[in-house]
């Protein structure tokens, strides 16, 4: 289309009134004329006139042709479809209500998942180039390893090994590497009076290049940073300095103790990076790997603790640079056999390094939710089907009892392709206004749903706002929505027959779209149960996990975290004092029963796993090596667990006491399968140590770690025994409440406490065990919580096409079940007659649908706990819930049915 | 040629009228039966196709109108050929007779 008639296009609509009359005069001049030519050959002004006409067309024609030739025609019809649309929605406010919230159920529910979908799946690190990024390893094995690594694919480096290949590897621009696990710090600024606690992430000093990132303010970590003789430095995050520091400009520059170590903090990275790896409470700091407190792990060439990430030159294929780096690994191993555990010899061939796109970073959360991602976007496009079939089933509905309306139309002479347009044109905008309304659903839900997901996280890095993707998912799902489930309601009221229509609306007992409304029915009716009996599946495995035995009490227990002792400057000769003070000073807490202390906490996320070696048998290297940590007096009496023999470990166990342990049924029974664990001894390390520890107590098994399987084989062991002569190993930082009323109340007469013994002493949470315990489950509660809403808008919308498709049913055979009851019928007949039809939808659809759930729980079946795939009872239930609900929804018309008059009903015609 | 007049060809409409304008400014009854008596008949014009073709050919930049009173003083919009219409008028004809030459010798062939 040409500027120029674009521009006339332009004119003429804002001339209209004046074009319209040039057009009239000169088409009545062409007539005249035309007419005048007659007369002269001798015909009648009349006679010439309609001569005229019928040689060249009639005037009205032609105006109309002339007309909508023109491009602002067509944008003048659409527009007059618009309204005549808008119209026609708010003439009738009980059908758009119901298809508005229809939609955008349906359109809210897929763009929230899709959000979670784009932010977690899809978005790469928000830094320059993420596609030249590439990660050294293919999974997420974590934290501290020793030896081959598992399947042969190294994830985890040793300091050594990450410089040798740093050295070595030169298509890489950067190399970096960082510490796989963030580090809690405690933080005082000069001034403060307690540590604050803080998350931290080791990085090599490189880190910051190998993103190519700019810092907000100062400058970021450079390698000459990173050296054991280099002024400690620390750079802090935007999102840190912004909410904990009110972007004062004085803290870069200035200095902060970490972990009892005085930090210059040089710079802010930009805002929206988040470090290395998308996950809930990312690093608030970054800090050189020459700074991590525990030097063993940088100055051991045989532990194995850091991911490594690099950036690939321009022009550099992935595929040679990882065979050559797999060259690197074993030239390494095998210049270094001597750091690899002789039992792990004959694994060193198989070891390799998988290069894998880096884009996303390390993908922690990518893997972890890929799963119950995918069983969502399963569950809201089932959900869709249901609102389109929904939709659908109005605008057929809708488009019945519209026929004499367009039969009018159609005799009138109005172009079929006209009316489908019309109808189509109503449609989309039903579908963009749903739309619309959906992503306000989205935006509220995708809050809900972040929450749910990261129950307990103070900051996730993931925006709920729609972006530019999410928009666009919206609007193209909307479209898509509203086309495909117009065009063919559209169609088939364009097909009507004006004959037919105009002869007796309203007469027939049944027609073509009838038959797809009912199908359109028992489609929701089968997606509906199965969306029922898996949000049965997975709630009741939930509430299965929620309320079995852990092997200690979670009501009115209460965690507290606090910073390591030795990163709070303690050394291992003042422990025993700072412990006996907690002992002493914790219980003196009003509403505190008992308390305890351990290295670690049940289901806090820590696990120490070490070979033992039996007094008296040979070594066992067979299966995983059992739990251990270090628990003092009143543990167990504390958290609950019960003692099954002998005594628990108490105030007698001190360093210079015999050395002892207490240990679980798991353990004895794996260890001592035919005797008594009681008086045994064992020790850890190697043989020479086998009698360290005598075996005083076996405890009830407890779950420390995997919540679905059974517990561990766990031995617990006194605070302060280290075998003779050793450096003692494990120090405590988890205390133990029980307290009397709610735990949460607790938390400032705890913290309080704690500061008062010692200000760098940070506490870094405080929980109570019951929720500690809901955390282990937040991405099954995700996944239970949304299948159970999908279920219920599944159930809701399945009734309302049900009650709809029989309302309307009803409404059409007025007439005819006026004539049954004149004819003698009784309301039994008449309720039967209606609620029949609805059954036979309802028990169709449940026989399409079980089967289907069926099939569909084999594939859940990993992830319930304690329920099998086919629970007789959530199907019964399921089952049970949706025809009650469908009888409900079909027995409004049907009661409507049986109050109709005859003689009102005959004389209607 | 049938007897009774036939419709034009396809597309042939806009490069007759702008022919017929070439000559001088015509309203659009005098276009028309300018077009038909100079095909001796053989064509006859309609009413709509005829002034759709003038709304197209003035949003083209083709010709242009005004209002002017005819020989029989009755007001009547005149059309007339611009600068454009005057070179595109000469362009078509070209091919018009390279194409009319072709098929010629199409038909002729056989």
């Amino acid at each position: 289309m040409s500027l120029r008639s674009i521009a006339s296009g332009l004119r003429s609509l804002f001339r209209k009134e004046q074009i319209t009359q040039e057009l009239d005069e000169e088409l009545n001049g062409f007539l005249e004329m035309a007419a005048e030519e007659k007369i002269k050959e001798g015909m009648s002004h009349k006679e010439a006139l309609r001569t005229v006409r019928l040689e060249r067309g009639t005037l009205e024609i032609t105006k109309e042709a002339v007309r909508s030739a023109t491009w602002e025609s067509f944008a003048e019809t659409c527009w007059q479809d618009i309204r005549f649309g808008l119209r026609t929605l708010r003439k009738s406010p009980a059908f758009t209500a119901v298809a508005l919230l229809t939609l955008a159920l349906g359109i809210g529910a897929n763009t929230a998942i899709f959000t979670l979908i784009h932010a977690v799946m899809l978005k790469a690190l928000p830094v320059p180039n993420p596609s030249q990024l590439y990660r050294l390893g293919d999974n997420n094995n974590c934290c501290v390893m020793v030896g081959t690594q598992n399947d042969g694919s190294f994830v985890l480096y040793s300091y050594s090994l990450y410089e040798y290949l740093h050295d070595h590897t030169p298509e890489f621009a950067e190399l970096a590497a960082f510490k796989s696990s963030l580090a809690d710090l405690s933080v005082r600024r000069p001034g403060d009076s307690t540590a604050e606690p803080y998350k931290g992430e080791f990085v090599s000093g490189n880190y910051f290049n190998l993103f190519a990132i700019r810092a907000s303010v100062g400058r970021l970590l450079a390698p000459r940073d990173d050296s054991s003789n280099a002024p400690r430095v620390a750079v802090m995050s935007y999102r840190t300095w912004q909410q904990r520091f009110l972007l004062d400009p004085s803290v870069v520059g200035s200095t902060m103790n970490v972990d009892g170590v005085s930090y210059t903090i040089t710079g802010v990275a930009p805002p929206r990076f988040y470090g290395d790896t998308l996950r809930s409470d990312p690093p608030d700091f970054w800090l050189p790997l020459s700074a991590e407190p525990e030097k063993w792990l940088l100055h051991n060439v045989d532990v194995e603790w850091l991911y490594v990430l690099g950036r690939l030159k321009p022009g550099f294929a992935p595929e040679p640079v990882q065979a050559q780096l797999t060259v690197e690994l074993q030239q390494w191993l095998s210049s270094h056999r001597e750091v690899i555990p002789q039992r792990d010899w004959k694994d060193i061939p198989r070891q390799h390094i998988r290069l894998t796109p880096g884009a996303r970073g390390v993908e922690q959360m990518q893997t972890d939710y890929a799963l119950g991602l995918r069983l969502l976007v399963t569950l809201s496009a089932l959900l869709l089907l249901i609102a389109c079939a929904n939709i659908a089933n109005l605008l057929l509905a809708r488009g019945s009892a519209n026929r004499s309306q367009t039969a009018v139309r159609l005799a009138l002479g109005a172009p079929r392709s006209r009316l489908i347009r019309q109808m189509l044109t109503e449609s989309v905008l039903l579908a963009l206004a749903g739309g619309a309304a959906g992503l306000y659903l989205a935006y509220a839900g995708t809050h809900a749903v972040l929450r749910l997901a990261f129950r307990g996280a103070h900051y996730i890095p993931i925006d709920a706002r729609p972006s530019a993707p999410v928009l666009g998912f919206a609007i193209g799902l909307s479209l898509a929505t509203g086309i495909v489930f117009g065009i063919a309601p559209a169609w088939m009221a364009s097909l009507s027959d004006p004959i037919d229509a105009l002869r007796g609306a309203g007469r027939s007992t049944g027609d073509r779209s009838s038959v797809v409304q009912k199908s359109l029915i028992i489609v929701q009716v089968a997606f509906s149960i199965v969306l029922l009996i898996g949000a049965g599946l997975v709630t009741q495995s939930l509430r299965n996990l929620e309320d079995q035995n852990f092997g200690f009490v979670t009501d009115g227990r209460l965690m507290v975290s606090i910073i390591n002792p030795g990163l709070a400057g303690y050394t291992e000769d003042q422990l025993g004092a700072l412990y006996q003070r907690l002992e002493e000073v914790l219980p003196q807490i009003p509403g505190v029963l008992n308390a305890s202390l351990s290295t670690y906490s049940p289901l806090e996320g820590s696990n120490w796993n070490e070979r033992v070696y039996i007094d008296g048998k040979p070594p066992d290297y067979s299966g995983t090596a059992p739990s251990w940590l270090r628990v003092g007096p009143h543990y167990f009496e504390t958290i609950g667990t019960r003692l099954l023999q002998g005594r628990t470990i108490d105030e007698r166990d001190t360093p210079a006491a015999q050395h002892v342990a207490v240990v679980n049924e798991t353990f004895a029974r794996k260890f001592f399968p035919n005797e008594n664990a009681i008086g045994q001894h064992f020790g850890m390390e190697d043989v020479g140590h086998s009698g360290d520890y005598k075996i005083v107590g076996i405890v009830e098994d407890a779950k420390y770690q995997d919540t679905r399987g059974p517990a561990y084989a766990t031995f617990f062991l006194p605070l302060l025994q280290a075998p003779p002569g050793e450096q003692l190993r494990g120090w405590a930082a988890a205390i133990q409440l029980h307290v009397a009323g709610k735990p949460e109340n607790l938390e400032p007469a705890v913290r309080k406490a704690i500061a008062e013994i010692d200000p760098n002493l940070a506490v870094l949470k405080v929980l109570s065990f019951g929720e500690q315990v809901a955390r282990n489950f937040n991405q099954e509660r995700l996944i239970a919580r949304l299948t159970d809403l999908f279920g219920v808008l599944a159930l809701i919308l399945a009734c309302v096409g049900l009650y709809g498709v029989t309302a309307y049913a009803v409404a059409r055979r007025t007439n005819e079940i006026g004539v049954r009851m004149a004819l003698g019928a009784d309301r039994r007949n008449v309720l039967g007659l209606v609620l029949r039809a609805a059954l036979a939808q309802l028990g169709l659809g449940l026989a399409i649908g079980i089967p289907a759930a069926l099939a569909g729980g084999r594939v859940l079946v990993n992830q319930l706990y304690g329920v099998k795939s086919y629970d007789p009872m959530i199907i019964g239930f399921a089952a049970a819930v949706l025809a009650a609900c469908a009888v409900l929804a079909a027995s409004v018309p049907a009661r409507r049915a049986t109050r109709v008059d005859p003689i009102v009903a005959l004389r209607y015609e | 040629m049938a007897d009774k007049p036939s419709d034009l060809v396809q597309g042939t409409l806009d490069m007759l009228i702008l022919k017929t304008l070439a000559l001088e400014p015509m309203h659009g009854y005098g276009i028309a039966v300018r077009i038909e008596q100079m095909s001796k008949g053989v064509f006859r014009v309609n009413a709509g196709s005829l002034f759709m073709a003038f709304q197209r050919l003035q949003r083209d930049g083709l010709i242009r109108s005004e209002w002017k009173a005819t020989e029989n003083s009755r007001r009547a919009k005149y059309y007339a050929l611009t600068e454009q219409g005057r070179k595109r008028l000469n362009s078509e004809t070209r091919e018009w007779g390279r194409q009319v030459a072709a098929i010629a010798r199409i038909l002729e062939a056989s």
